[in-house]
């Protein structure tokens, strides 16, 4: 007996990091789940690890496409008959640079990978949520979509974003059983951070070491978070027990964010 | 086999509505729980009610008085043997009126239940949880703690000051393996509002403690005011140990009322 028993969730970016082991969580509280990510190849060895015969599924795609994140949407309640959860995970930022040698490309990158991404997802999700009268959003922001960070702005800037569409969209939808948060995670050593961690700790005049350090320090527990922390919130959140909690930014940082 | 097993609690204010459930849920997964209140016969109803046997007990008391906040942790620690986990719930609004008409000792009462209380617990637990290297602080907050409403000035400044307090007691304990968050809830129609409610209403100018509830309501995503247990959930996430690296935390759990 899970809490989520019966549900059936869909997580972008699921095949890694944090997407993993929200993935992992709500298969171990009865939740049916499909992830998605761009390399089928990977997801045989996450589906492989999983091992969680068919309560999950993958569909490959890149949350950068509007179709493809459609897609996503659409395949899940395909394969599984409904969509309760959605996950918006994927995300990040490349080519980092202070904002007066940033190009527009990595911004509009980190846009379309983080925000856009999220929308599109969000959208689509309410069409079959909206008409069932329940449903959960998380999408995974960062403490960055509460504070700056030199060097790093694309990735701030469309943090902070995310963070306004979850707000925006938790009015909206509030009234018909349909919850939308975004968990703000201090940094965590997933894939995705070793391999961008180097140009943002560049950008910040830092090394990686360096880098990770500065946000332990910034933080009250003097470490970074863990994939698990995040995951455990999110279940909390997609659990009948989430159900009066909407419009949040729930800090997962170790005291980070100032608020 | 319950998240909390083994685990010891206390809680202020936990005869009933959020604290109450605080219990509950806490004995559900395996806890041990000191219930406090101030009225005995109350606290009795309270533990038959729990029928949790020797995981569960009540400390007489008003939270608002030092003797009394500092008196529950040392009896939660005498009688189980160790703390694990602070719940400074108690609070409320006691007095109503607006700045220009609020006298010092209305103030002090508001300051002494909401703050006051909150950091004699903190720092009588904390003297316990530090040499241990382990523990939970959890402040039940409020909505109020980062908005305002006219009329209750003195629930506003206290709530406010208990997230201060909060953040710097987070950064202060956050290598010693001890998180303090707290949690901001939204309108409860608990005992405590339906008892104060008419007041705070009138102090408002809204009218009636429907139109209160009405108005809190209107507010929030949700358009629903929240209910006890799910306080009581988050309270349970961030007493376990799948909370601890989550420490400073307003949490809100208040249906989209917050801005920010």
């Amino acid at each position: 007996m899970g809490v989520l028993d019966g549900r059936v969730a869909c997580v972008t970016g699921g095949t890694r990091g944090i997407g993993l082991a929200i993935a992992s969580a709500f298969l171990a509280e009865g939740a049916r789940v499909v992830i998605n990510g761009r390399d089928p190849a990977k997801a045989e060895r996450t589906l492989a690890e999983l091992a969680a015969g068919d309560a999950v599924h993958f569909i490959a795609g890149d949350v950068k496409s509007r179709s493809d994140c459609e897609a996503v949407i659409d395949g899940t309640v395909e394969h599984f008959g409904r969509l309760d959860i959605l996950v918006a995970n994927a995300g990040g930022a490349a080519d980092f640079a202070p904002i007066v040698d940033l190009p527009d490309e990595p911004l509009e990158d980190a846009l379309r990978w983080n925000l856009w991404h999220s929308f599109w997802c969000m959208r689509r999700a309410f069409h079959h949520m909206i008409p069932q009268q329940s449903g959960r959003v998380i999408n995974i922001s960062s403490v960055e979509g509460k504070v700056g960070k030199p060097g790093l702005s694309s990735y701030v800037i469309a943090k902070h974003a995310v963070n306004g569409l979850t707000k925006s969209a938790a009015k909206e939808v509030g009234p018909l059983g349909i919850t939308v948060n975004a968990l703000c995670p201090g940094v965590i050593e997933t894939d995705i951070v070793k391999e961008g961690g180097a140009g943002a700790a560049a950008a910040m005049g830092l090394t990686y070491d360096e880098l990770l350090a500065q946000f332990a320090s910034d933080s009250a527990i003097k470490r970074i978070n863990e994939v698990e922390d995040v995951a455990h919130v999110a279940v909390l959140l997609a659990s009948d027990a989430g159900a009066g909690i909407t419009g949040s930014l729930i800090s997962i940082d170790g005291g980070t964010a100032p608020y | 086999m319950g998240k909390l097993d083994g685990k010891v609690a206390c809680i202020t204010g936990g005869t009933r509505s959020i604290g109450r459930a605080m219990a509950d849920a806490f004995v559900a997964e395996g806890a041990s729980v000191v219930v406090n209140g101030r009225d005995s016969a109350k606290g009795q109803r309270c533990l038959d009610e729990m029928n949790a046997g020797e995981r569960a007990a009540f400390f007489a008391g008003d939270s608002s008085r030092q003797d009394v906040v500092e008196g529950l942790i040392d009896f939660t620690i005498e009688k189980y043997g160790q703390l694990d986990i602070c719940c400074l719930n108690s609070g409320g609004v006691q007095m109503t009126a607006p700045v220009f008409q609020m006298t010092d000792e209305e103030w002090q009462l508001e300051v002494d239940w909401n703050l006051n209380h909150v950091f004699w617990g903190m720092r009588r637990a904390l003297q316990h949880m530090i040499p241990r290297q382990y523990g939970r602080v959890i402040v039940t907050s409020s909505v109020e703690g980062k908005l305002g409403k006219p009329g209750i000035p003195g629930y506003v400044a206290t709530k406010h000051a208990v997230n201060g307090l909060v953040k710097s007691a987070a950064h202060e304990v956050g290598t010693l393996g001890i998180t303090v968050n707290a949690i901001l809830p939204g309108i409860i129609e608990t005992d405590i509002v339906r008892e104060t409610g008419p007041a705070s209403a009138e102090a408002m100018g809204v009218g009636s403690y429907d139109a209160l509830i009405e108005m809190f309501c209107a507010e929030s995503a949700i358009k629903r005011p929240n209910r006890v247990e799910e306080v009581a959930a988050v309270a349970v996430l961030l007493a376990s140990d799948s909370a601890r690296n989550m420490t400073g935390c307003l949490f809100p759990v208040d249906g989209g009322t917050l801005p920010y």
